[in-house]
C-alpha cells in the first residue's frame, strides 16, 4: 500500500470556505472572553481555536482567534481562575495551531480499485484542515479603587499589553472598563458577576501598536497562559454576549494519556468511516460543513463533537506529520520527559512507535449558542485510549479496459457501492438524493427497467 | 405480579443500557460488558455458594448462584456507569463490588453500595477506569423515563423518600450557590437536568439493603450524601463527586442504624418464620 498526501491546497481552500461561512453567520465575538471594541468597529471573527495542555492541575491555555479589524480598536477580556504574573503569560506561535489543526482535521482518503481482471492495488489519502486563527486586542487603562477594581499586574508580552484585574463588584468592573474606553457589550455586568464571586481574575489584553510593524501583515499571535488550578474548564459565557447565533469553537486538548470529554454536555463522535462519492473530493469543505450542521441539529444542538482522538506519536492515515517534541512544547505540552525537541521525527506510520511521545490529543468541535449552552464547558481527563478520527473514504472504480468474466460482476458491485455512497452522503448532509446522484460519475448507467408487460405479450 | 422488585429493576437497567448504546453514542465494548456481568455473578457464586460449601454450611447448593438477581443488578449498574480499557479493570470492579458485600458487614448487614464500591475501587486502583457524567445529556425525554421507572421501583420497595431527600438537598444547595453567584435560572436548570444525576438519585442512592433501615436515618443519610456530593463537585471540582460522596458516607449506615433501629429490608417476605433468619442472613442485595 502506498500512502500519498494529495489535494492539500484545494482542500485547505474548501475548508476555508467553511470558515468563511461560519464567520459570516454570527457577528461573532471571542470564545472565552469577549472582544471589546473601543470604536464600534466591525467585529468579525471566525471559528475560535483553543489549545489546552493539561497534566494534573497544571494547565497551559493557548487562545487563538481570527480577528480581522483595526488593531487599535480591540481588547480581549477573559476570566482566569488564578492571578497570573508576567512570566506565566507568553505569546505563542500561530503555526502550532495550524499544525495541530492539520494533524487532527477530518480527512478524506482515496482508494483506487485495481483492474478486476489483473489484481494489484494502490491507494492514497488526502487530508483536510479546518479553520485558521490569529489573535487580537487593545486596551486603555487606569484604576479606580472606589470601583473595587484592582490592577493586579500590568505588563507587555510581545505585541500585547496585558492587564490582570481583580474586582469586587461586576458593576464596578463594568464602569471601570467603560471609563477606560472599553466598549462593553450590554449585559456584561450580569455575566461578569458570577466570575467575580468565584474569585476569577480578568485577563485584559490589547495590542501594543508600537510593537507592530506596519509593513508586515498584521497577524496577531496566540496568547498563552500557564497556571495551576483544579478547574478544568473553558469559560464561554462572556463570548456569547454580543453574538447572535451559533459560534464555532475548536478545542485541542493535550494530555499525557487518554481522551478528554466534556462533563456537563454530551460528547458525541462526528459521523465517520463512511464511503463517499468521488465528487466529494472537490466539495469536501461543503460536505463537512453540511454534515456537521446536520449532526448538530440531530443532536439537539447541545453536544460537543469529537473530531479526533489519537496518541500523538502516530496516525493512520496521516493528514500531516505528527508534531515534533519541540512543536508539542510550543503547543504548551510541558510534561514531555525525553524530548529536547530537535530530533527529527520518525516518518508517520500506521503503527505505534514504541517509546514515542507521551501526548494524546482530543479535538472537540463545539457549535454553541446562548440557549443551548448556558454553562461554561467543564472537562475531565479519562483513561479512554480508543483512537478516533473523522475519516471519509472515496473508492475510485477501475475505469480501464476490462475483458474477463469478473468484469460484469465488478461493474454491478461498483454500481451498488456508488449508490450506497450517494445515499450515505444524502443522509449525512441533508442534500437531496437527486442532486447527489447527478454529481456521481457512475461507472455504468442504470439499465432502464424493462416494463413487466413487455414479456407478457411479446 | 413479579416475584420481587429486583426483576423490575433488572428490566429497567437493561432498558437503559440498550437505550444508551443505541441512542446515546456510547461505544461500549461487548466483551467488557460481559466481563462485568460474569465477574459479578462469579463472585456471587464464590461468596455465596463455594465458600459456604467449603465451610460446610448447611443448605448451600454448590451449583446455584443464590440471589443472582442482586448480582445481575450490580453488574448492569456497572455496565451503565463504569468505563475502562481492559478486561482486568472490569473484572476487578465486578469482583470487588460483590466481594464488598461479604467483606464489609456490620451486624450481618453490608453498608457499601456494591456497584458504587466497584466503581471507586476501579477509579482508585487502575489507570484506565473512568465514569462519564455527561453521557446522558439533559434531554427531558430521558429524565422523564428515569423518573417514571425509578418511581415505580421505589414505590415498590418503599424507599422513594431517600431519592426525594437527596434530590431536594442537592437542588437546594445548588440553588443557594447559583443565587449567590448570580447565575441565571437556565444555568441552574442545566445543572440539575443531568441524566446521570437522576439515575444516581433514583437507582443508586436508594439501595434498600445498604442504606439505613429507619426512615429518619435515611433522611439524614441522603441529605449528608447530597451535601458531600455538592461540596466535592462545586468546591473541589471532582466530576465524579456523587460516587465519592456515597462511598465516603456509606460507613455512616451502621451508625445511623444504631441511633434509629428499625427492621431490616428484605426483598421477599420470608416464607416461614423458622427459615427466615438464616435465609436473610447475608441475602443478596440490590446494587
Amino acid at each position: 500500500m502506498i500512502f500519498m498526501c494529495k489535494g492539500w491546497r484545494s482542500l485547505l481552500a474548501s475548508l476555508l470556505a467553511i470558515v468563511m461561512f461560519v464567520g459570516m453567520a454570527p457577528a461573532a465575538l471571542a470564545f472565552c472572553g469577549f472582544y471589546v471594541a473601543q470604536a464600534d468597529a466591525d467585529l468579525f471573527n471566525q471559528a475560535s481555536q483553543v489549545i489546552i495542555a493539561r497534566d494534573g492541575d497544571r494547565t497551559v491555555l493557548t487562545m487563538a482567534n481570527d480577528y480581522e479589524g483595526e488593531l487599535e480598536d480591540f481588547a480581549l477580556v477573559v476570566p482566569v481562575p488564578v492571578l497570573l504574573t508576567e512570566e506565566q503569560v507568553h505569546v505563542g506561535n500561530p503555526d502550532i495551531l495550524k499544525r495541530l489543526d492539520e494533524f487532527s482535521a477530518p480527512r478524506l482518503v482515496e482508494y483506487f480499485d485495481s483492474n478486476p481482471c489483473e489484481p494489484q492495488m494502490l491507494r492514497m489519502p488526502s487530508a483536510v484542515p479546518a479553520p485558521a486563527a490569529a489573535e487580537a486586542d487593545s486596551v486603555g487603562a487606569s484604576s479606580d479603587r472606589s470601583l473595587g477594581v484592582t490592577i493586579e499586574a500590568e505588563f507587555s508580552v510581545g505585541e500585547y499589553d496585558i492587564l490582570i484585574l481583580s474586582a469586587k463588584e461586576s458593576s464596578g468592573l463594568e464602569t471601570w472598563l467603560r471609563q477606560n474606553d472599553y466598549t462593553i457589550p450590554t449585559g456584561a455586568s450580569e455575566v461578569l458577576h458570577p466570575y467575580i464571586r468565584q474569585d476569577f481574575k480578568f485577563f485584559v489584553a490589547k495590542v501594543n501598536l508600537e510593537e507592530i510593524n506596519a509593513d508586515e501583515p498584521q497577524n496577531l499571535r496566540p496568547l498563552m497562559m500557564a497556571y495551576e488550578s483544579p478547574r478544568f474548564m473553558l469559560p464561554i459565557r462572556l463570548g456569547m454576549l454580543n453574538a447572535n447565533g451559533d459560534q464555532d469553537l475548536i478545542i485541542y486538548l493535550l494530555t499525557p494519556s487518554g481522551q478528554v470529554e466534556v462533563t456537563n454536555y454530551r460528547t458525541v463522535k462526528i459521523p465517520s468511516d463512511t464511503d463517499v462519492p468521488a465528487f466529494i473530493e472537490d466539495e469536501f469543505g461543503e460536505f463537512y460543513q453540511a454534515m456537521f450542521q446536520t449532526a448538530y441539529e440531530q443532536a439537539n444542538k447541545e453536544v460537543a463533537f469529537l473530531e479526533y482522538a489519537w496518541d500523538m506519536s502516530w496516525c493512520d492515515p496521516c493528514a500531516a506529520n505528527p508534531l515534533t517534541p519541540a512543536e508539542l512544547r510550543e503547543a504548551g505540552v510541558f510534561w514531555l520527559n525525553s524530548g529536547r525537541g530537535d530530533e527529527p521525527r520518525i516518518a508517520p506510520t500506521p503503527f505505534p512507535q514504541p517509546g514515542a511521545v507521551n501526548a494524546y490529543i482530543t479535538r472537540l468541535h463545539v457549535r454553541y449558542s446562548r440557549d443551548r449552552f448556558p454553562e461554561d464547558l467543564a472537562f475531565q481527563n479519562t483513561g479512554n485510549t480508543q483512537n478516533f478520527q473523522g475519516r471519509y473514504v472515496i473508492r475510485h472504480p477501475y475505469r480501464g479496459e476490462m475483458s474477463c468474466s469478473a468484469a460484469d460482476q465488478y461493474r454491478k458491485a461498483v454500481r451498488e457501492r456508488q449508490e450506497q455512497a450517494g445515499n450515505t452522503v444524502a443522509n449525512l448532509t441533508g442534500w437531496s438524493k437527486t442532486e447527489v446522484y447527478s454529481k456521481i460519475d457512475w461507472l455504468t448507467e442504470r439499465s432502464p427497467r424493462r416494463p413487466w408487460w413487455r414479456d407478457l405479450w411479446n | 405480579m413479579l416475584k420481587d422488585a429486583r426483576i423490575a429493576q433488572i428490566s429497567f437497567l437493561a432498558l437503559f443500557l440498550l437505550l444508551g448504546i443505541s441512542t446515546r453514542d456510547w461505544t461500549l465494548r461487548p466483551e467488557l460488558l460481559a466481563v462485568l456481568g460474569a465477574s459479578c455473578l462469579g463472585m456471587q457464586w464464590v461468596t455465596r455458594s463455594l465458600l459456604p460449601t467449603l465451610r460446610h454450611q448447611p443448605g448451600v447448593k454448590l451449583w446455584a448462584i443464590p440471589s443472582w438477581e442482586s448480582a445481575l443488578i450490580t453488574g448492569l449498574g456497572l455496565c451503565l456507569l463504569l468505563r475502562g480499557n481492559t478486561v482486568a479493570t472490569m473484572a476487578l470492579a465486578g469482583g470487588a463490588a460483590i466481594a464488598s458485600k461479604t467483606l464489609f458487614q456490620y451486624r450481618d448487614k453490608h453498608f457499601f453500595n456494591p456497584a458504587n464500591f466497584g466503581i471507586i475501587v476501579a477509579l482508585l486502583l487502575t489507570p484506565d477506569a473512568w465514569v462519564s457524567p455527561g453521557q446522558w445529556g439533559t434531554q427531558a425525554w430521558y429524565l422523564m423515563l428515569f423518573v417514571g421507572a425509578g418511581g415505580l421501583v421505589l414505590r415498590w420497595v418503599g424507599r422513594w423518600e431517600t431519592s426525594a431527600v437527596f434530590l431536594a438537598t442537592y437542588a437546594g444547595l445548588e440553588a443557594v450557590r447559583m443565587f449567590a453567584l448570580g447565575w441565571t435560572a437556565d444555568v441552574y436548570l442545566h445543572k440539575l437536568m443531568s441524566g446521570s444525576l437522576l439515575l444516581f438519585a433514583l437507582f443508586m442512592v436508594t439501595d434498600p439493603r445498604s442504606i439505613p433501615n429507619a426512615r429518619q436515618g435515611r433522611f439524614v443519610w441522603a441529605a449528608a450524601v447530597a451535601w458531600l456530593a455538592f461540596l466535592l463537585q462545586e468546591e473541589f471540582f471532582v466530576s465524579t463527586a456523587m460516587f465519592w460522596a456515597l462511598f465516603a458516607l456509606s460507613p455512616l449506615t451502621p451508625v445511623l442504624d444504631r441511633v434509629w433501629p428499625s427492621a431490616r429490608f428484605q426483598w421477599q417476605e420470608p416464607e416461614s418464620c423458622a427459615t427466615a433468619p438464616s435465609l436473610i442472613h447475608g441475602l443478596g442485595s440490590l446494587e
